[in-house]
């Protein structure tokens, strides 16, 4: 399988054990990977907000460098799933694509809507399949039990992403079965992070990634994993302030879902970039059986 | 004690409209309702709004038309003072806020409806009634006025020779209040739930016509019940003429397209009655299916042309009765739809009790006569509304000032509390559910003198056993077996009159079909009837028609 | 069992405040058609079982807006969700009052805080001085003036997207989705003179608190999409006073920063949000991020091609000559 690779702003900053763990689990599962060093930011639904047809178009340009490849996108970020997605539906207005299609037309490009976009979470689950994946497990998670942590662009609106239930979602559940975990059932697993307004309020930021967290704890999981960044950055990187905001002692591993998945297939905490949460991973792997990696 | 210049019950288009009328003319207004505003049954209205604006067009047709349609039991006067106020009433609301359909023009759009020379009604979508709920609630909210939100009425309060107040349930917190005031205002919509298949909503118990009608009120031509041909079998949910315009079909058990016996010319697009009569008459002969309903087909239009042109109708079909149009036959039956009758006003909302007002479908002016007019309902509300709204204040104006008399308050709660304090006794949902199939069986579209005579003696019945109601819910907050139970004596007492009124009206007119009188009458019963209540029941007299310009005809189209 | 009927387990949150001291769930089990929506199996367990089950309900028909509750987690009309699905998915069905609003008892709750917000905005047309209502005559509104409504003048105002909304849940400074959405409503409505104080008032009223998670346009009932519309009412708001809050100030650094590299420059759009006071308050936090990923203060490299997305802000973001 080839897929064209965008990795998104952060997964290639501060988000860097992203990249390195989608990679190593891609080799493994024989994913090619095209680079494209020409494409742009998703607009993180932030551009969407202060100029949304300019967030069409940044995005259309994105599509275009994969459709000429002939290439269908690869993401591993929900709000770039969301954001390329929304794209592709808002072309649809033709309102919308003659204005995103004259812009193009002047930098020399045409994009006529041939782009799926993939998350890796979808490609796994679907393309490749837990069963499948199941049969490439070297170390099964058996005894750990996750709480999966879906981030909203990837379900919702759920009319736009076509994409499985955005109401009672179950491929990631579904995965982490495969991989010999238990998934955790809990309500938050579909609600906010509370990333979009880190920057506006940030302690009501912080109180809604703590409440997620404790939904998951409350629930029995050891761990949570994600297949956003951005949910990363909000339940990992912050959890400290998250955990001031709840008023209690969280100390919730948050896995980066390849990581996850890399950790089953094989891979060292090294490889998968564990050293670099804010939040120990040990708790979690100590469980399967591994040592404690030092930091 | 709680005191105003003038109550309205009700918080529909009619209650909103009297509030505002009666605010502008500088009065201490409160609106007393079981439902929150926005939650009326006026926002269900989906057709439209009648208003002869277009340029060919003429308010005299649209008298005309109502007329005709009334079987000429309407009072013209009062028909002729409702279309001609039909245009000002649609531009207040388009600046109100109500946002109308409109034409590539930016004109208001309008649609043409069952019964009228032309297509004068005037829509919002297929969400008139909410859009226009929407822009009053809007505009009365830059008002000042009271609202006793989910306060049930359980009296009115006469004395003196006039008006004094209301006695109401405040639902959260379980207490009993009297509201003294000068005018009451009725608004509280009809009893379409005294029957079992109704496109009316839960709430739709005719609280205010009751209360009036104890008061000492005198209900008007209650016997008119108007059915729509369509409601799903189970729940009554109406499923629109649009269905039908589209070309959607009825067929019976035997596959029949059976409306070419009854309608040979234009089939199932039969005015409203026909249609009703036709399944009625095939269900009654046995050719319906098991369990007593007709299929109206939609699948030979293919899915493309019904999910887009009747996409609601698919949307009610897949939600409420569990089948897809585009493949399956929708189970319908004819259900309750609309009372032509209610709390007898002149076109002031006067009733015959001093500073007792009444609007709306709680009403009966009378405009509708024997037979209303889709999109006339929506404009009664708000023309008669804004009368009744206007005459209240003018006569709180006048009026000395009210008290309820001391012990009415004590004396309402210990009666009523006895229905909770009650060791057996049965449960009103009972009563009320024998009530409604009582209606649906014997006092439906066709009208046989002995399946009346059985209904008043079932109805008498569950009076009677009323009179032991118990309420089994103890809680002193939100109490809506209380509600229930309160509800259930409202509509004993109007299935009562509706049954006489059908009993007494030897003719057929308009959506009073009588199987031994199939012919209209016009020497004997070109009036209207009058039910007073007694200690043994209604007592009907007559009241002229009024008539202006317009000689009866034999009503066809 | 009758043929075509399945089990139905219900579960039902109870709670009188006056006899309970704690929230219960009581079960029943009804034998129902898998059509049979959750609001007739509730009446069915009122009329044959247990009376005193307390809620909100009128129409049956999803117009009304009265029986929001939460079902099987999620915010809905109980009229219009059928119980055939929920079992197949769940099993069961679970039936709580709506949140972010305190129970009055069972599924009845107090929508106090709901209806405020509302009236704090002032849902009401007000004159425009531009353009005059007619008199006598309804007002013309284009095509595209209609157009400009979108769905908002479906909303029943039912409460299911304040139920479900976090924002709502964790800030009482957010309005809620139903009262933004409403507030869209009026800003585009070319009758109404309020539009720029709307705007100017909505900035610092809450508006970028909405977390555009979109659980509101997932759980209401009438399809009018409350996240779209309060996205249109950021673009607006920005298009008219600029960035004035935290929020939009970030949205719009966001931009300008992408329009540099083509991607984020991590530790410049931090710096463009806060000003110098509040970036004190980040360093803390900022050191303690940095220590495992240091990349938050390097600036990234360009993307290639980087003057096309140049050449996109160019067209599409620049103001036009004309207007400079």
């Amino acid at each position: 399988m080839r897929l064209a690779y965008y990795p998104g702003c952060v997964a290639q900053e501060s988000g860097k054990e992203l990249d390195l763990a989608t990679r190593w689990v891609c080799r493994k599962l024989g994913i090619e990977l095209v680079e494209f060093p020409n494409f742009s930011c998703c607009g993180s639904g932030f551009i969407d907000e202060a100029n949304s047809v300019l967030n069409v178009a940044l995005n259309a340009r994105n599509l275009a460098i994969a459709e000429k490849a002939g290439l269908d996108l690869l993401t591993v970020c929900s709000t770039c799933q969301g954001m390329l997605t929304l794209a592709n539906r808002r072309l649809e207005e033709p309102a919308v694509k003659t204005k995103v299609d004259g812009a193009l037309g002047q930098i020399g490009v045409s994009y006529h809507g041939g782009t799926s976009v993939r998350h890796l979470l979808q490609v796994l689950t679907e393309s490749i399949g837990p069963e499948a994946i199941r049969r490439q497990v070297r170390r099964p998670l058996t005894g750990l039990k996750v709480g999966a942590f879906y981030g909203c662009h990837l379900l919702r609106p759920a009319a736009e992403m076509r994409s499985e239930s955005a109401e009672d979602p179950h491929s990631f559940e579904d995965l982490i079965a495969a991989l010999g975990a238990t998934p955790v059932m809990y309500r938050g697993r579909v609600m906010c992070c509370g990333f979009p307004i880190l920057f506006v309020k940030e302690e009501t930021a912080n109180r809604i990634a703590g409440h997620q967290i404790e939904d998951a704890k409350a629930h029995g999981a050891h761990a949570m994993a994600t297949p956003c960044p951005l949910c990363h950055i909000s339940l990992d990187s912050f959890q400290n302030l998250a955990e001031r905001a709840v008023g209690r002692d969280l100390d919730m591993p948050i896995f980066h879902l390849p990581q996850l998945v890399g950790l089953a297939l094989g891979a060292t905490a090294e490889e998968l970039g564990l050293p670099r949460h804010l939040v120990s991973t040990d708790s979690a792997l100590q469980r399967i059986g591994e040592v404690a990696v030092p930091t | 004690m709680h005191r105003h210049d003038v109550v309205v019950v009700g918080a529909g288009l009619a209650g909103q409209r009297a509030a505002l009328a009666a605010v502008e003319a500088g009065k201490d207004v409160a609106i007393v309702s079981k439902l929150h505003p926005l939650r009326s049954h006026s926002g269900a209205a989906q057709g439209g709004i009648n208003a002869a604006v277009g340029a060919e067009d003429s308010v005299d047709t649209h008298i005309y038309d109502t007329v005709k349609g009334s079987d000429y039991l309407g009072d013209q006067d009062a028909i002729e003072f409702f279309c001609r106020s039909a245009g000002p009433t649609v531009v207040e609301m388009e600046h109100f806020g109500t946002i109308f359909s409109r034409g590539s023009d930016g004109q208001l759009a309008s649609r043409p409806f069952g019964g009228q020379g032309f297509p004068r009604t005037i829509y919002a979508a297929d969400r008139t009634g909410l859009a226009l709920l929407q822009a009053l609630y809007e505009r009365l909210g830059t008002e000042s006025f009271t609202l006793y939100e989910e306060w049930d009425l359980t009296r009115i309060v006469v004395g003196e020779g006039r008006v004094q107040g209301i006695i109401a349930f405040d639902r959260r917190h379980g207490d009993f209040a009297g509201i003294a005031a000068k005018s009451v205002v009725i608004a509280t919509g009809p009893a379409g739930r005294v029957y079992g298949r109704t496109t009316n909503a839960h709430s739709c118990t005719g609280d205010g016509i009751a209360a009036a009608y104890r008061a000492g009120a005198l209900l008007k031509d209650m016997e008119f019940v108007q059915f729509h041909p369509t409601a799903l079998l189970e729940s009554g949910i109406l499923i629109t003429e649009g269905a039908r315009g589209e070309g959607g079909i009825l067929k019976n058990v035997n596959g029949e397209r059976f409306m070419s016996k009854y309608a040979p010319h234009v089939l199932d697009l039969a005015s409203r009655d026909v249609v009703s009569r036709a399944i009625w008459t095939e269900v009654k002969e046995g050719r319906g299916f098991p369990g007593g309903y007709v299929h109206l087909e939609l699948m030979h239009l293919g899915r493309e042309r019904i999910e887009s042109r009747l996409q609601e109708i698919c949307d009610f079909c897949r939600n409420f009765a569990g089948v897809d149009p585009v493949t399956q036959p929708i189970p319908i039956m004819p259900g309750q739809h609309y009372m032509m009758g209610g709390v007898g006003t002149n076109i002031r909302g006067e009733t015959n009790i001093p500073g007792l007002f009444a609007a709306g479908e709680a009403a009966c002016v009378s405009i509708h006569g024997a037979n209303r007019l889709g999109g006339n309902s929506l404009l009664e509300t708000l023309v008669f509304g804004k009368e009744a709204g206007i005459h209240a204040a003018a006569h709180a104006e006048k009026a000395s000032t009210t008290e309820i008399p001391n012990g009415l308050v004590e004396e309402e709660t210990a009666l009523i509390r006895g229905m909770s304090e009650r060791k057996d006794g049965e449960e009103p949902q009972h009563l009320r559910a024998e009530m409604q199939a009582t209606m649906d069986e014997l006092v439906g579209i066709y009208r046989h003198p002995n399946d009346l005579t059985e209904a008043l003696r079932r109805i008498r019945a569950l009076q009677t056993r009323y009179q032991s109601v118990r309420v089994v819910d103890r809680s002193s907050i939100y109490n809506i077996n209380l509600t229930d139970a309160l509800e259930t004596g409202h509509m004993l007492d109007l299935a009562e009159v509706i049954v006489i009124g059908a009993i007494a009206r030897t003719e057929s007119r308009g959506a009073h079909a009588r199987v031994d009188f199939p012919r209209r009458d016009d020497v004997n019963w070109m009036k209207h009837t009058m039910a007073r209540r007694t200690a043994t029941g209604p007592e009907l007299s007559y009241a002229p028609v009024a008539f202006t310009r317009w000689e009866p005809k034999e009503r066809v189209y | 069992m009758e043929a075509g009927l399945v089990k139905a387990p219900i579960e039902v949150y109870r709670f009188d405040p006056t006899h309970d001291r704690a929230p219960r769930y009581d079960r029943f089990e009804l034998e129902l058609a898998p059509h049979t929506p959750v609001l007739t199996a509730l009446l069915k367990i009122r009329a044959d079982s247990d009376p005193s089950l307390t809620m909100r309900y009128s129409c049956r028909s999803s117009i009304c807006g009265s029986c929001a509750m939460v079902i099987n987690s999620k915010s809905r009309l109980a009229c219009q969700t059928p119980i055939g699905p929920e079992l197949e998915r769940h099993g069961r069905i679970v039936i709580d009052p709506m949140r972010n609003m305190p129970v009055l008892r069972d599924l009845v709750v107090e929508m106090g805080g709901f209806w405020g917000n509302y009236r704090k905005l002032e849902p009401h047309l007000i004159d425009n001085p531009e353009r005059p209502m007619p008199e006598g005559r309804p007002s013309s509104m284009s095509p595209e003036e209609v157009e400009r409504f979108k769905e908002t003048p479906r909303c029943i105002a039912c409460g299911a997207c304040y139920s479900a909304c976090p924002a709502v849940e964790h800030d009482a400074a957010f309005p809620g989705p139903m009262s933004l959405a409403k507030l869209y409503r009026f800003v585009v409505d070319p009758r109404d003179g309020g539009q720029r104080e709307r705007l100017l008032k909505i900035q610092p009223g809450g508006l970028w608190l909405c977390l555009r998670c979109h659980l509101c346009t997932e759980a209401c009932p009438k399809d009018v999409r409350p996240s779209e519309r309060i996205r249109d009412l950021k673009e607006m708001a920005i298009a008219l006073q600029g960035a004035t809050e935290h929020g939009s100030k970030h949205a719009v650094a966001f931009k300008e920063n992408i329009r540099e590299r083509g991607v984020l420059n991590e530790f410049k759009l931090v710096r463009q949000t806060y000003n110098p006071i509040e970036m004190l308050g980040q360093v803390p936090q900022g050191l303690k991020i940095r220590r495992k990923k240091p990349e938050i203060t390097q600036t990234p490299k360009p993307i290639e091609g980087l003057a096309e997305v140049e050449k996109l802000y160019e067209i599409l973001d620049d103001e036009p000559e004309a207007t400079k």
